[in-house]
């Protein structure tokens, strides 16, 4: 028998990043025992609109945000197994980090971190797989 | 106790799109591990040339998902199977275009997605790499 496939809707219409900035992404998706998140970005939970700030703070609104889309999905931030942080520059490595530590239980999910361009301006796109 | 996951190499079955062993690079085209498929980057290659394709980034990204879809139709799967998605393009300058191709290959439900710039190897304006279950 085939694994299941299947596209979770965030828990607040607001954090689907995909259908409000018309992006063909689904921000969860379940394959198997696994959820694949989307990069994610800070958003307002609450309009949707991108949360521009420091590296710390997009950091924080994200990992709220993943925490959230996790649970919602029966899933949570101590099933995370792999993440991958994209910076706009790694000298913020260390601000990112002390948000990253406060959110992820002891042992954290294996990670890796990379300081790249990214899209629209953004500081920090973050995304992860979970166990379902 | 769950069984024991099985690992195997995903080859293409147009060796030409087998890159990894074509340059002798150390790594595979893809793994499967039980029901899960992995996928190397897959950039713009030519099926029947083997030459990469370094025109315009709609044809550079059509012919890297093309090949991606060879790749998961070789290994028993598909594009609608793709849970997890990267793309990485040299310009960010070209993300607009890359959605718009993007689209054609994914038009429901897509994958989970995150797409970043950074410095490619050999000149690729893209490269992407996924996620699939077995059919």
């Amino acid at each position: 028998m085939s694994l299941q496939r299947a596209v979770i809707p965030p828990p607040l219409p607001a954090l689907d990043a995909g259908r409000s900035f018309d992006q063909p992404t689904s921000m969860l998706v379940r394959g198997g025992d696994f959820l694949f998140v989307a990069g994610l970005t800070a958003l307002d939970p609450k309009t949707g609109a991108r949360v521009r700030g420091t590296t710390a703070g997009e950091t924080d609104q994200i990992l709220a945000n993943l925490k959230q889309m996790l649970e919602a999905a029966g899933s949570s931030l101590d099933k995370v197994v792999k993440v991958n942080v994209l910076l706009h520059s790694m000298l913020e490595a260390p601000n990112m980090n002390e948000i990253f530590a406060r959110y992820f239980a002891d042992p954290p999910p294996a990670r890796t971190v990379c300081g790249a361009r990214l899209p629209d301006g953004v500081k920090v796109i973050i995304d992860c797989t979970a166990l379902a | 106790m769950a069984e024991k996951l099985t690992r195997s190499v995903i080859q293409p079955k147009n060796p030409v799109l087998n890159m990894s062993r074509r340059a002798n690079l150390p790594h595979v085209p893809g793994i499967r591990i039980g029901d899960y498929i992995f996928l190397s980057g897959m950039g713009p290659v030519d099926p029947e040339t083997g030459e990469r394709r370094h025109g315009p980034i709609a044809e550079q990204v059509r012919i890297t998902l093309t090949n991606v879809r060879h790749m998961l139709e070789s290994a028993g799967s598909s594009l609608d199977r793709v849970v997890r998605v990267h793309v990485v393009l040299a310009d960010m300058a070209d993300i607009a275009e890359m959605d718009r191709v993007y689209r054609e290959f994914f038009p429901v439900d897509p994958p989970a997605r995150t797409a970043w710039s950074m410095q490619l190897r050999f000149g690729n304006g893209c490269e992407i790499e996924c996620v699939a279950l077995a059919s």
